[in-house]
């Protein structure tokens, strides 16, 4: 039960021979791994490629008619090592992450499966999380390709490439016995188009038709000295070449010719469409791919094939190397090998282009015009195109001018969310105690560096909030505080920080974010969801785990509770006993709950059964336009609209129809001393007579009274 | 050769920008045309904002010809469409390049979803929708924009299926409306209500076009209702009356008539003042407008009449969208302090109580927390006993002080307008701090005293030049409302004493 269900879209899964597949990116790599005859899959979700898992997860049906077995691995290092099964079987799997976080997590585990290599072809989907949208520190996943001696695919993105690229990836694998990674930019993931279908393919193995037994004991399986020294040589001497010779072999890479004969453009595959927009902008293309320029596409980012790369620049003046972020790993080799081979050819690439940051159209617009200035290509009217550039971005800068600084909106913690009143009860604690150091983690909750509650001082990587304040709490006069999501906890927050808190005698407070799913990525199950994917209880608790782990002082607190969650934090931090204080928020994630409550409530309705609903609401004559209230909550449904008030003119808060009724605004009323313009409105369908019978005695004595109350009877005027 | 239409769409996480680029999609397909749309995922739809780009080619092409190579994302100067589902999100586009005079159609609905920023401010920190408006007119080849999310709400639909309509209607998408209303029923989900907002949308986007401008309109401020202008007006330049009247009926509703009649009486010397010192109505009616706010300060008297307000529950039961027959429950919720309850009590009483609180140390730390069912028998009397303090509310301690203070402030007023109109309307000004309950309130008084006592009598008593005490006291008022821990207030409070002392060394 995925924030996005696939269910309807995994049909075309069944799709057979010559069929067309009509969908996104990571629609056609399951589809492409179901053609390939994988025997296992898994993965740990992060976005690009969370949808790929739910995918998967969705597909379970389909994959079990074919004996694949999948796995939702805790932690991309369980999703590595998972790949073990392909170093002596001949089992072809594959697995999924989010990179360059998640590669960094599995390295250990692929350090150790790609030296002594494997038998069964093994893949690993990485979404390279890089550029607009990404939402981890911006590094690049080929260094990982270079130093572990793992082939890197970087297919154009295009559906048909991006299936071949998966395909092929396989039999590379197996052809040079090498963990293959095939990297989807964000865009890619979630590219639409199509690509005629082949039939699904059983795997040579399967759960459908097992293995008997383990092969006889062989060393050179063992990731372990003395092996390790004859592995190391086998990467370079065996395993480089057989992969080379198997890229030029089914031509993975692609060679575009071009009338401009003396230039070139090397270009990464995920970076094609881009660089050919470019080029179309000035005329150099036109939009089928037929460029002016030839162009050598490395839909292989690692290893490069030599012998290719030599024949593409043979002759010509220039190249431009086209790949995004830091280092030049591609250009440098680029230069390398050119040396090797005694070729003059100059190498342009980050110079014309930035050496950081995503290239975007204009970045790119700017990049082909400064790579034509330097080499002046005989018929191409250089100064036009040059001047065309120019125009482009100048008439950029000036409509950017002309909006000025538009507010960034930033992501924030959904309408309910059980974890914004965590934050607006730190907020009010802190008025009182004083500031205190907040390791933040990964997740949903890192939203509260945001606006408007800018908490936190660091982040160090998922589930290391507590092991990231270890120094911090000796070293300062108040206790640090560690934020974690029950996701980051499983992942690796009770070993990293729990464990070693407690082995090493530490103090200081861990509030744990009890959601009940790994929200961020999607709304997957993790080990203390209330079920796994399969409906069953999953049997694990981090209460119970925490309290067999030696954890003492430890405080369950529902969210919204916000008086009493400062009184809780304000315990954590003033207690005199020592050691570790845990403190779990708790409250089921409210996308989730809503998808659940609502699709409940429609049948209650329909049915004819009675149903409360309660929102909150702001009086506009009460509210004098602070909007503390929303410093305090920065909730979505929480938001300003111009004053009615003719005297007054700061925009007074309302609550739009976005509320779901969690209580927050009245609960940081209270708690804060705010004001007392909010009121909560619960109403009743299908009232029952009792709720009638109150109802109407109450507008009668009221109205006696000489008041008003919300007529039951007769029928109010709808609204216009 | 024909060339791909370019549509980006920007819409925030949430309003179904990825249903809306799916239906898009799927009509083209079902046409035949080669098309390709890429999104961004991950915690960007977290409520942030985020973007959708298709490419179209409208052309249906053989099986085996050589697809066209379309770009994942767009290019500056390269759209020829831009819809958005909000006002600031257009904006965003063209300061992206994205929206230019020669090709770019945009699309927006004209409302506003007020980014976090804009909403934190302690007074108001919404972006000018007008400028927003001429860059969108200025960039654009041709715009339609009208006000989706209205449309949405009144048909029961999702914005995204509005902003179909309104492409559709567009007359730009090489696609027919039942290719469109086909994709919307292939979907599935919520066929119906997307059909009606997709309808609607479709009549607003025709409707539009043939007005043209209708939707450029900004939102209008309410406009102040005429009010006859007795004889006591007679004082009062023109166009100062409708405040004045505004101001009076507001007092007459808060205490009575008297109490109105005081505030035109108070209002007299500042008329004189605005005069003398050329201010041209503008003095008069600003401090009118703050005066007839400061007379109606907070109280838990007010709050319960507020709360007991007929028209409320009228309001409330439409809000929660209540059909009849289906009860709607309303609670309040109040937390008064020690100072809040002895406001309301004569000063005999509440000095002493108030004296007490402050040596225990329970100011700003005692309260009652209650919350009220407004709706029912008991809290409605209970909202009735406190509304019956009103007649008492001339004898109470917060009243007594309320008044000093207000002449006290005009005082300065009428001062400051012997030096010059513009130090004088600076200074009328600051009450705009003085406002809330609670916290919010005693941080506002706070920075007031602080801004009259170092700012305000120092410029009056030492004759700073008028420009620059204006600047000074302007500059402290907007650092007061810039950050509630009040650090830019002490910092700009600093530099204007420095500035004063080396000033004064200097003459």
């Amino acid at each position: 039960m995925s924030e996005r269900s696939f269910k309807k879209e995994v049909q075309s899964l069944r799709l057979g021979e010559g069929e067309v597949f009509r969908g996104e990116g990571i629609l056609a790599v399951t589809k492409a791994l179901l053609q390939s005859g994988v025997s296992y899959v898994g993965g740990y979700q992060g976005a690009p490629v969370s949808h790929l898992v739910d995918v998967l997860v969705d597909a379970e049906d389909i994959m079990s008619d074919l004996g694949v077995h999948l796995e939702t691995c805790t932690n991309e290092a369980s999703a590595a090592a998972m790949l073990g099964a392909s170093i002596s079987y001949p089992l072809r799997g594959c697995v999924t992450w989010k990179s360059i976080v998640g590669t960094n997590v599995a390295a250990d585990g692929l350090s150790n499966l790609s030296s002594p290599g494997v038998k069964g072809g093994a893949l690993i989907v990485i979404g390279e999380d890089y550029g607009e949208g990404a939402s981890v520190i911006q590094e690049r996943s080929y260094a990982y390709a270079m130093k572990s001696s793992m082939w890197l695919l970087d297919p154009r993105p295009d559906l048909p490439t991006i299936v071949n690229a998966v395909e092929k990836g396989f039999e590379l694998s197996e052809a040079s016995h090498a963990p293959v990674m095939l990297e989807l930019r964000i865009r890619a993931c979630h590219v639409t188009g199509e690509f005629v279908a082949k039939d699904n393919k059983r795997g040579a193995f399967s759960g459908q038709n097992k293995l008997d037994g383990p092969p006889k004991f062989d060393f050179n399986r063992l990731s372990h000295p003395p092996v390790t020294f004859i592995q190391e040589r086998n990467k370079v001497e065996e395993r480089l070449p057989a992969a080379r010779a198997f890229i030029k072999e089914h031509k993975l890479n692609e060679i575009f010719d071009g009338d401009i004969a003396d230039l070139g453009i090397i270009v990464l595959g995920g970076l094609y469409n881009s660089t050919m927009r470019a080029l179309e902008r000035f005329g150099l293309a036109d939009g089928y791919g037929n460029s002016r320029i030839p162009t050598y596409v490395l839909n292989v980012a690692y290893p490069l094939v030599p012998d290719e790369l030599i024949l593409f620049c043979a002759g010509k003046r220039a190249v431009l190397v086209v790949e995004e972020g830091w280092p030049d790993y591609v250009e440098q080799q680029v230069n390398v090998e050119l040396r090797r081979a005694d070729l003059q050819t100059k190498v342009f690439g980050k110079g014309p282009l930035p050496q950081a940051g995503e290239y975007t159209s204009d970045v790119l617009i700017a990049g082909v015009a400064a790579f034509l200035r330097e080499t002046r290509p005989a018929g191409v009217d250089v100064d036009a195109v040059d001047a065309r550039a120019g125009s482009l971005l100048a008439r950029k800068r000036v409509a950017a001018q002309q909006v000025g600084d538009l507010p960034v909106r930033f992501p924030t913690f959904c309408t309910g969310c059980p974890e914004r009143p965590v934050f607006s009860a730190i907020k009010l604690m802190q008025r009182e105690l004083g500031p205190t150091h907040i390791s933040t983690d990964i997740g949903c909750h890192a939203l509260a560096i945001f606006q408007p509650f800018n908490l936190g001082n660091s982040i160090l990587g998922y589930g290391m909030s507590l092991a990231s304040a270890a120094a911090v709490g000796p070293n300062m006069a108040k206790r640090p505080i560690a934020v974690m999501g029950d996701g980051g906890f499983w992942h690796n927050g009770v070993i990293t920080g729990v464990a070693s808190n407690l082995f090493n005698k530490g103090d200081g407070i861990l509030v744990v974010m009890a959601n009940g799913y790994t929200s961020a990525t999607g709304l997957q199950y993790m080990p203390s969801s209330k079920s796994a994917r399969d409906g069953s209880a999953t049997g694990m608790s981090i209460e119970t785990t925490l309290k067999s782990m030696g954890v003492k002082w430890m405080r369950k607190v529902r969210t919204y509770s916000v008086g009493t969650m400062v009184d809780t934090l304000k315990e954590a931090m003033k207690t005199a006993q020592t050691g570790l204080k845990v403190i779990i928020a708790d409250g089921e994630c409210m996308l989730a709950r809503q998808r659940r409550v609502r699709v409940e409530e429609a049948e209650k309705l329909s049915r004819g059964e009675r149903v409360a609903k309660a929102r909150y609401g702001i009086d506009d004559a009460i509210c004098t336009g602070d909007h503390s209230c929303i410093r305090l909550s920065g909730c979505p449904s929480l938001t300003v609209k111009p004053n009615p008030d003719p005297l007054r003119r700061d925009p007074v808060a309302n609550v739009n129809q976005g509320c779901v009724g969690c209580g927050l605004c009245g609960e940081v009323a209270h708690a804060a001393v705010l004001c007392p313009s909010f009121y909560k409105a619960e109403i009743v369908r299908n009232p029952s007579p009792r709720d009638i019978a109150l109802a109407r005695w109450r507008k009668r004595i009221i109205g006696w009274l000489g008041g008003a109350t919300i007529e039951v009877e007769p029928a109010l005027e709808p609204a216009e | 050769m024909t060339v791909p239409l370019k549509i980006l769409i920007a819409a925030l996480g949430g309003e179904g920008g990825a249903v809306l680029t799916n239906w898009i999609v799927a009509a083209a397909d079902s046409l035949g045309f080669p098309v390709q749309s890429t999104s961004i995922p991950g915690v960007a739809q977290r409520t942030g904002a985020t973007t959708y780009y298709i490419e179209i080619l409208p052309e249906k092409l053989p099986g085996t010809a050589k697809r066209p190579v379309m770009a994942l994302v767009p290019g500056i100067g390269d759209v020829d469409l831009v819809v958005t589902s909000e006002l600031l999100e257009a904006g965003r586009a063209i300061g992206g390049g994205f929206v230019t005079p020669d090709r770019t159609m945009t699309i927006a609905s004209t409302h506003r979803i007020y980014a976090m920023a804009e909403k934190i401010e302690m007074g108001d920190g919404r972006l000018d929708p007008d400028k927003l408006l001429n860059a969108i007119a200025e960039n654009s080849q041709s715009v339609l924009l009208f006000d989706m999310d209205d449309i949405a709400q009144r048909n029961g639909a999702m914005i995204n299926a509005v902003m179909l309509g309104a492409v559709a209607g567009s007359g730009r998408l090489p696609i027919s409306e039942s290719a469109l209303t086909a994709a919307i029923e292939a979907e599935g989900k919520a066929a119906e209500a997307n059909l009606k907002g997709f309808r609607a949308g479709l009549d607003a986007a025709r409707a539009t076009q043939e007005q043209a401008k209708a939707a450029m309109d900004a939102q209008a401020r309410g406009q102040i209702a005429y009010f006859p202008a007795p004889d006591e007006f007679a004082a009062f330049p023109d166009a100062t009356r409708q405040i004045i009247a505004e101001g009076m009926k507001r007092l007459t509703a808060y205490q009575n008539a008297a109490y109105a009649r005081r505030y035109v009486e108070r209002l007299k010397p500042i008329a004189a003042a605005d005069k003398s010192s050329g201010a041209d109505g503008k003095l008069l009616a600003e401090t009118a407008r703050h005066l007839a706010l400061r007379m109606s300060f907070e109280d838990v008297i007010r709050v319960a009449e507020a709360k007991l307000d007929p028209a409320r529950m009228k309001r409330i039961a439409q809000e929660v969208g209540a059909k009849p027959g289906e009860p709607v429950a309303v609670t309040d919720f109040f937390k008064p302090g020690i100072e809040e309850l002895a406001s309301i009590l004569p000063s005999f009483l509440a000095r002493p109580i108030l004296a007490w609180a402050t040596r225990r140390g329970w100011l700003g730390k005692v309260y009652w927390g209650m919350s009220v069912q407004s709706t029912s028998v008991s809290g409605y009397l209970k909202l009735r006993l406190l509304a019956s303090f009103k007649r008492l509310r001339p004898w109470s301690y917060k009243f007594g002080e309320e008044q000093v203070a207000i002449d006290a402030w005009l005082g300065l007023v009428a001062r400051a307008a012997g030096r010059s109109p513009d130090l004088a309307l600076e200074v009328a000004d600051c009450a705009r701090l003085i406002k809330g309950y609670g916290d919010t309130l005693k941080r506002g008084q706070g920075n007031y005293r602080a801004i009259v006592t170092r700012v305000i009598e120092p410029a009056l008593a030492s004759n700073w030049p008028p420009q620059h005490a204006a600047d000074a006291v302007a500059s402290a008022r907007a650092a007061a409302l810039a950050d509630p821990e009040g650090e830019s207030l002490a910092r700009t409070i600093g530099e204007i004493e420095t500035r004063g002392r080396l000033e004064m060394a200097a003459e």
